[in-house]
């Protein structure tokens, strides 16, 4: 055998393997693109509020439909333990899980009115911003009269992106319950803002029921 | 050859240093939603001082019945009769009367890039825009609008914010920013094509604040059912809103 042979012989699987390492390693370490994730997902929910079907079906049957939907990209558990602060710590696990149960229907009640109000509105991406495991997602949400700027925030779990904020005109969804909570949670306590938010629910509840 | 290399590489340090120090000064303006803290704490650009709260609570329940019974209905009767894309025009039509104040603003906060820009959106749109009816300057030119008023003006020059307010048939403000909506109102009726008599001018600023109502019908009171507090969640969405108009990190980059 002569030399470059049995050096190819002895370095070509060690250059395959380190290649392989290489590779393996780099498609491990590269994140996900935000955008990427997002874009079929929201494409799922503007055609799943376009669709004639839905504003057939009774209301509370729409918001679960919906709500089933957004699950596949919202951490709502996230979502819950920073609309609640610093105090979500001390909170048992039950009382963690109670709380996100009801902050989920809370929302679900909260949105169910803008399913009637979706006609054909159209998402544009514009812009995302990656830092560490956040990432925000900028759009536009343009009407026939005006567009909405619109940001999705979201932390990586595992591979996948998921959104634990919204940020509309500015304005994010959970620092504003927030502010709110936190006054509740000061004066009533924690079961103060249970009661509170089943009280809104039902009160909702029965706003959709009069429509 | 080595020495002219080495140079060129130091001035990339620097450009790159600089740059940096740029990026890192222009975030640490902006709240970013990135950051744990944002949700944590209030920022320092965030600290709500309401000491005067039961009269801004009393003064937003006169200005919620007075939308709810007076503007509300108007608006919807003028949304009616009008298309949105009109009343869009409209909308246009008033916001581009008030760009020569924002330009001026902006010299005096001292953002040159943004005076030229909003004054150029005045002329574009002014002429190719029909009196400003269109924006072709934002959709053809992408000469984006930019926030400025005389209040963050007073802000760049150091002047506190005051405390919150809650202005009759105004809304949210605070005492530092409701003196720039008044110091800014009183220049644009010097050159605004009503500022013959009051009555004109009040029927003027009364048109508008319908046709922007028109295009917002229902939020409020969409805010309002979503909330546990209306009166701490718009004041909430007021700051919010406001800490985003006063960052132009965006504009800059």
């Amino acid at each position: 055998m002569k030399l470059h042979n049995l050096i190819s012989f002895f370095l070509g699987p060690v250059l395959a393997a380190i290649t392989v390492v290489f590779f393996t390693q780099s498609a491990v370490s590269a994140t996900p693109d935000p955008t990427e994730q997002f874009r079929p997902f929201l494409n799922k929910v503007t055609a799943t509020l376009a669709d004639p079907g839905l504003k057939k079906m009774p209301k509370h049957e729409q918001s679960r439909r919906i709500i089933g939907v957004v699950r596949e990209r919202f951490d709502f558990r996230e979502m819950s333990k920073r609309v609640i602060g610093q105090q979500w710590r001390n909170l048992s696990e039950k009382e963690q899980r109670e709380f996100e149960e009801l902050f989920t229907q809370l929302l679900q009640y909260a949105y169910v009115g803008k399913i009637d109000e979706y006609s054909g509105q159209q998402v544009q991406f514009t812009q995302q911003r990656i830092k560490g495991e956040r990432a925000e997602v900028q759009t536009l949400l343009v009407d026939k009269a005006k567009s909405i700027p619109v940001s999705y925030i979201m932390l990586l779990r595992g591979d996948q992106w998921m959104a634990y904020d919204v940020v509309v005109e500015g304005v994010s969804l959970v620092r504003n319950y927030m502010e709110q909570f936190s006054e509740i949670l000061r004066k009533d306590g924690y079961p103060g803002l249970v009661k509170q938010i089943e009280e809104k629910i039902a009160e909702l509840e029965k706003d959709i029921k009069k429509t | 050859m080595h020495w002219k290399s080495c140079r060129v590489r130091s001035i990339g340090w620097v450009l790159g240093v600089v740059v940096m120090v740029f990026c890192w000064t222009s975030l640490a303006q902006a709240v970013d939603f990135l950051d744990d803290e944002s949700y944590e704490k209030p920022q320092a650009d965030y600290v709500v001082s309401d000491p005067i709260e039961p009269v801004n609570r009393a003064v937003f329940t006169v200005n919620d019945k007075f939308y709810l019974w007076v503007l509300e209905p108007v608006a919807t009767g003028y949304s009616k009769v009008l298309p949105a894309d009109i009343r869009a025009c409209i909308g246009n039509f008033f916001y581009n009367l008030g760009e020569p104040v924002r330009s001026v603003n902006c010299l005096l906060q001292g953002r040159v890039r943004d005076a030229g820009l909003t004054l150029g959106r005045f002329v574009v749109n002014s002429i190719c825009g029909v009196f400003g009816l269109a924006d072709p300057a934002g959709h053809e030119f992408k000469m984006a609008p930019v926030y400025a008023s005389f209040g963050e003006t007073l802000s760049v020059w150091g002047v506190g914010e005051g405390f919150y307010l809650v202005v009759p048939l105004f809304g949210s403000s605070t005492v530092r920013d409701f003196t720039g909506t008044v110091v800014d109102g009183a220049a644009m009726s010097s050159y605004s094509p009503w500022n013959d008599d009051a009555l004109t001018a009040a029927t003027a600023e009364g048109a508008k604040t319908v046709n922007r109502t028109s295009l917002h019908l229902g939020e409020y009171v969409e805010i309002k059912s979503m909330s546990f507090d209306a009166y701490v969640a718009i004041r909430n969405g007021y700051y919010q809103m406001r800490s985003k108009r006063f960052d132009h990190s965006k504009n800059e980059k």
